[in-house]
């Protein structure tokens, strides 16, 4: 009789072992993460007038999609023969990004896709001269320190790896749009954190990040979806049926 | 391995290609002085009318900005930002009179290549001669190819 009970419980799971056999799986890690940019300080290497500082937090909503909060700090100096300018502030930007892998490419390792970015800066910009020069002769002035609010749009393709457990590097193209960048329309920043030249209406840069990630929930994401074969079958015979 | 020499690659040639790009100047080539614009017109038939000769020069000094040329339409008058107002000699046709200019001036950011330069808002323009007619046809006094006054002559 045991055995017998035994026979049954196996066949019951070649059963249902057979219906799953249609349908693929992985288990995803969905991952909290935390970067710091490496190129400002490595820029700052080479150009003393240009620190920026910049880190990320991100959250992973599925395996496709991530909530990202990102925040820095500008210090930029900037000089030429006819005028100096300094600028200082911090900006953040919010926004989502989508991997555009499969997740049995990415399982949660790797990393391509784009980011959507809406960004706002604070900051606080001051020319100590300029120099205007005409038929008349020239004019010495200066622009005395000012508070501002820039913000802008950003479209962020890009692509992280892991590299050892949980720390992955990467690097982040950055495409800006400016929505506005203080100022007014006769002093608009020539620098500002966030963006660049606020004198364009477009912008690009490039971040390279090392990231912390922190596994917080596994999730199992179906890659193949169960075939209902029956349903085939149905529809088949409803086919040649109709071409009677 | 190779993934990471891959990324510290990319992360050298980045960060090359920035520095080199932020340190370098970039020229500049857009208009930096704001001047008024001037048109000229016939005082009969007060159409626009190229003088056959112009001279001007500002009050004291040696410099002139057009000197017995033909063919200006319009002329081009550089205002002293330290100053509120600017005083021209104009000599249209062989006819003399003393233009004044009352003014106000701003700084404006050309571009990052540029710098900056000064806009103006116009008061008033007259001649002391009372040899020209000046009609006032936009106080914003900006690099942007926009008439100012209308000079009939």
């Amino acid at each position: 009789m045991r055995r017998i009970s035994g026979y049954f419980t196996s066949l019951l799971v070649i059963i249902s072992a057979g219906n799953l056999f249609a349908q693929d799986t992985v288990l995803f890690p969905l991952k909290l993460r935390a970067g710091i940019d490496i190129a400002g300080p490595g820029i700052y290497l080479s150009d003393k007038n240009n620190l920026s500082l910049e880190g990320y937090l991100s959250f992973d909503k599925s395996e496709k999609m991530a909530f990202v909060l990102e925040a820095g700090y500008l210090n930029y100096k900037y000089s030429q023969y006819n005028y100096d300018y300094t600028t200082k502030g911090i900006f953040a930007r919010l926004g989502v990004d989508f991997n555009l892998l499969k997740p049995e490419m990415s399982l949660g390792k790797y990393w391509a896709g784009i980011g959507l970015r809406y960004g706002v800066s604070l900051f606080n910009s001051e020319t100590p001269f300029f120099q205007a020069d005409n038929y008349w002769g020239s004019v010495t002035s200066s622009i005395p320190e000012k508070k501002a609010m820039g913000h802008f749009i950003e479209v962020s393709p890009g692509v992280k790896t892991e590299i050892f457990r949980n720390f992955s590097m990467g690097w982040t193209v950055r495409l800006k749009l400016l929505i506005s960048g203080g100022g007014g329309r006769d002093l608009t920043p020539i620098y500002f954190p966030g963006y660049g030249n606020g004198g364009k209406k477009t912008a690009a840069g490039i971040s390279y990040f090392i990231t912390w990630n922190i596994p917080y929930k596994t999730k199992t994401v179906i890659t193949k979806p169960e075939v209902v074969e029956e349903e085939t079958e149905e529809t088949s015979t409803q086919n040649t049926g109709s071409n009677f | 391995m190779i993934k990471l020499t891959g990324h510290i690659i990319i992360f050298l040639l980045t960060a090359v290609c920035s520095a080199l790009s932020s340190c370098t100047p970039g020229a500049c080539f857009e208009e930096t002085n704001a001047y008024l614009k001037a048109s000229f017109y016939s005082n009969v038939t007060k159409e626009k009318k190229t003088p056959e000769s112009l001279t001007l020069f500002g009050l004291n000094k040696s410099d002139t900005i057009y000197k017995k040329k033909s063919g200006v339409q319009p002329a081009l008058f550089p205002l002293d930002a330290s100053a509120g107002s600017c005083t021209f000699i104009i000599i249209i046709n062989n006819v003399t009179d003393t233009m004044h200019i009352v003014y106000s001036s701003y700084p404006h950011l050309i571009s990052k290549e540029c710098g900056y330069t000064f806009y103006h808002k116009l008061d008033t323009a007259y001649t002391a001669g009372k040899e020209f007619y000046i009609y006032k046809n936009s106080e914003n006094i900006t690099t942007a190819n926009e008439e100012n006054i209308r000079i009939f002559y």
